[in-house]
């Protein structure tokens, strides 16, 4: 039990892995045929390198305890599995795949997914609404949340508001993501409910108005990121004061690392960044695809989950892990109109953030 | 031509060394390259142009295609202003400070460009090097946002592209003959006469070849800007990058790769053409 059975890749992985699968057969099947039937069993998961840790040291191994079974995690970038299940729509190799909500749109729509059930995950029935997105496609299996990350040592008092990155004091002080990064959707959307005061699912969608409010920000600006971690280099040199709209993982992590960092939660609210989980439809092993999910959603492996990655769970059996926000509201996000828009989104931002 | 070069092939064996050279460019260069051209000429029914009218018709593509220009000919100036006289020095330098000076120009090579992007943005902060020397010298009353502006990317790339200038130019230097300037002062030519008329039309070649290294890396230049100035300056390679890694438009990617390529090319090509004019032969 001390030879480790998760075995990690890399993006370009998958040319490898007919070899190495080969060559791996080949020892195992000359050196110990034994082995080899009880680790028969192999589910190749496709996720994000930033998935990787949390894998292999909680999923993983609940997982390959349960099912006898062995977990291999190709971690690399949600577009990138997109990418590889496209190109292996007949023969995919991949049975699970962990994405980010917005990429998961196309998938559908590609027909590359098999909706999940609960007859074929249990756990399903225990989700939080609004955590099971087209029928069962996909579901969120955690929800890490975005804030206002900032440097304690540049600012006195914590960001209250998101408004508070408007404030002429801060000038030339504010991070923003840029459009095209995931968490810079967020000030659109708060940009929107500010300027129009209604409802976030009204608001979201008046990004005229978002847009309208959101260039007002720009003499605060010190930058628009799209490499995150240059967006905290400059706010733990203290270039920056705040990074408004942060992923709480992120910056939770920075700040146990002990870097001037933290983050707030705002009181119009913080913004739900929905980590999303996929059948492959048409991959090998469907029932051990089935149960590896259900794992990942079951109570047990939520608490360890949520807890490691500052993020709040999404089994409404869990308890939300000590240090996250409760009594918040948290907005969510319409990906399907994020999805049909965002290109029209981003070429408008080109134009009204510039210098 | 190719009637007469064809043969010298088998005549001169010699050229034959070119052969791997001409094969690796030819696989990994020159197909991708025309398969990008193709993309880019290639719309849903056939051949079309459409791609590059509807990108020249939207004012905010010119602003990008100036952006680009203008920060690849600043580059190139402050390179040329600082690496031209930093060439003199080396080639004429003693052995020992030569040594030290090439180390000193060409060890920072080593070191990637996201690294030295990130000592820029130390360097360039409110409290960093630069801020507190123009504060100190009375030129700020305060400090100023240096980081993340046009100046701040000027500076940082032309750091980045330094040795690309000096080394080509000190090539040539080296080989000058220092004696035809002082034959040119025998003759009663002002510093200025000789430096204009003698030493410049022999530079020529060197300097023609560093802006022509020069201008073309920080025109396409892409890790640079993302980092040191950000998503609210966009130039053509940024613009490219995106288009093929978030937008997933292969075909505005295309477009805007090709752009670039035939703006960087004309300049370096027209510069070199110049160049040869003014000063006669380069080769």
């Amino acid at each position: 039990m001390t030879k480790p059975r998760i075995t990690a890749r890399t993006a370009a992985g998958f040319n490898r892995r007919a070899l190495l699968a080969a060559a791996g057969a080949a020892t195992a099947a000359l050196a110990a045929p034994r082995i080899l039937r009880a680790q028969g069993k192999e589910l190749v998961i496709g996720g994000a390198a930033s998935h990787k840790n949390f894998v292999e040291t909680i999923i993983g191994p609940a997982v390959e305890k349960k099912f006898n079974c062995k977990i291999v995690f190709e971690g690399s970038r949600s577009l990138v599995n997109l990418e590889k299940m496209q190109k292996n729509k007949d023969k995919q190799y991949l049975s699970v795949v962990m994405m980010d909500d917005p990429v998961m749109i196309p998938a559908v729509a590609e027909g590359l997914l098999d909706p999940i059930t609960t007859a074929k995950v249990p756990n399903m029935a225990a989700l939080k609404p609004g955590t099971v997105h087209m029928d069962g496609m996909w579901v969120n299996y955690l929800q890490p949340w975005l804030g206002i990350a900032y440097n304690p040592k540049a600012m006195k008092t914590a960001p209250t508001s998101w408004a508070d990155a408007y404030d002429p004091k801060y000038k030339g002080r504010v991070i923003l993501p840029s459009l095209q990064n995931t968490e810079g959707l967020a000030n659109l959307f708060m940009a929107a409910f500010l300027a129009t005061g209604k409802p976030m699912p009204e608001a979201q969608k008046d990004i005229d108005a978002a847009f309208k409010k959101l260039v007002t920000i720009k003499p605060n600006l010190l930058t628009a990121y799209t490499q995150m971690p240059q967006a905290y280099n400059l706010l733990e040199q203290g270039e920056g004061f705040m990074i408004s709209s942060a992923i709480s993982q992120v910056a939770m992590e920075r700040k146990v690392g002990g870097a001037p960092v933290d983050i707030a939660v705002p009181k119009e609210g913080i913004f739900a960044m929905p980590s999303g989980v996929a059948l492959v439809k048409g991959g090998p092993q469907p029932e051990l695809a089935a149960g590896y999910i259900n794992e990942m959603i079951g109570p047990e492996v939520q608490a360890k989950l949520s807890t490691a990655t500052y993020s709040l769970p999404t089994n409404k059996d869990t308890p939300v892990p000590p240090g996250a926000p409760t009594g918040v509201t948290i907005h969510g996000i319409d990906w399907k109109f994020v999805a049909d828009n965002r290109a029209d989104w981003v070429k408008r931002w080109d134009r009204d953030m510039s210098m | 031509m190719s009637v007469r070069s064809a043969p010298s092939v088998w005549r001169d064996p010699v050229a034959l060394l070119a052969a791997p050279a001409v094969l690796y460019l030819l696989v990994v260069y020159a197909f991708p390259l025309f398969w990008l051209l193709m993309k880019s000429f290639t719309g849903p029914a056939g051949p079309t142009v459409q791609p590059y009218v509807a990108f020249m018709a939207d004012p905010f593509n010119w602003r990008v295609i100036g952006n680009t220009l203008r920060v690849a000919a600043w580059v190139t100036l402050v390179c040329f202003l600082i690496g031209y006289p930093a060439a003199f020095a080396l080639a004429r330098a003693g052995a020992f400070v030569q040594i030290v000076m090439l180390v000193s120009i060409i060890l920072p090579l080593s070191i990637g460009a996201v690294v030295k992007a990130f000592a820029w943005q130390i360097v360039l902060r409110r409290d960093g090097v630069v801020s507190q020397l123009l504060l100190g010298l009375g030129i700020w009353d305060e400090p100023q946002r240096l980081l993340f502006t046009e100046t701040g990317l000027v500076l940082g790339a032309a750091n980045i592209f330094l040795p690309f200038m000096i080394l080509p130019i000190y090539s040539v230097v080296k080989l000058i003959d220092p004696r035809l300037s002082e034959a040119g002062a025998t003759l009663g030519a002002t510093p200025l006469y000789r430096f204009a008329h003698v030493t410049l039309p022999l530079t020529l070649p060197g300097v023609v070849s560093g802006i022509a290294f020069v201008f073309s890396m920080s025109v396409s230049m892409f890790v640079i800007p993302s980092l040191l100035i950000g998503d609210r300056f966009q130039t053509l390679s940024t613009l490219t990058g995106r288009s093929f890694l978030l937008m997933r438009n292969e075909q505005l990617g295309s477009t805007t790769a090709v752009i670039l390529l035939v703006l960087a090319v004309s300049i370096v090509v027209g510069s070199t053409w110049l160049a040869r004019r003014m000063g006669g032969s380069t080769t």
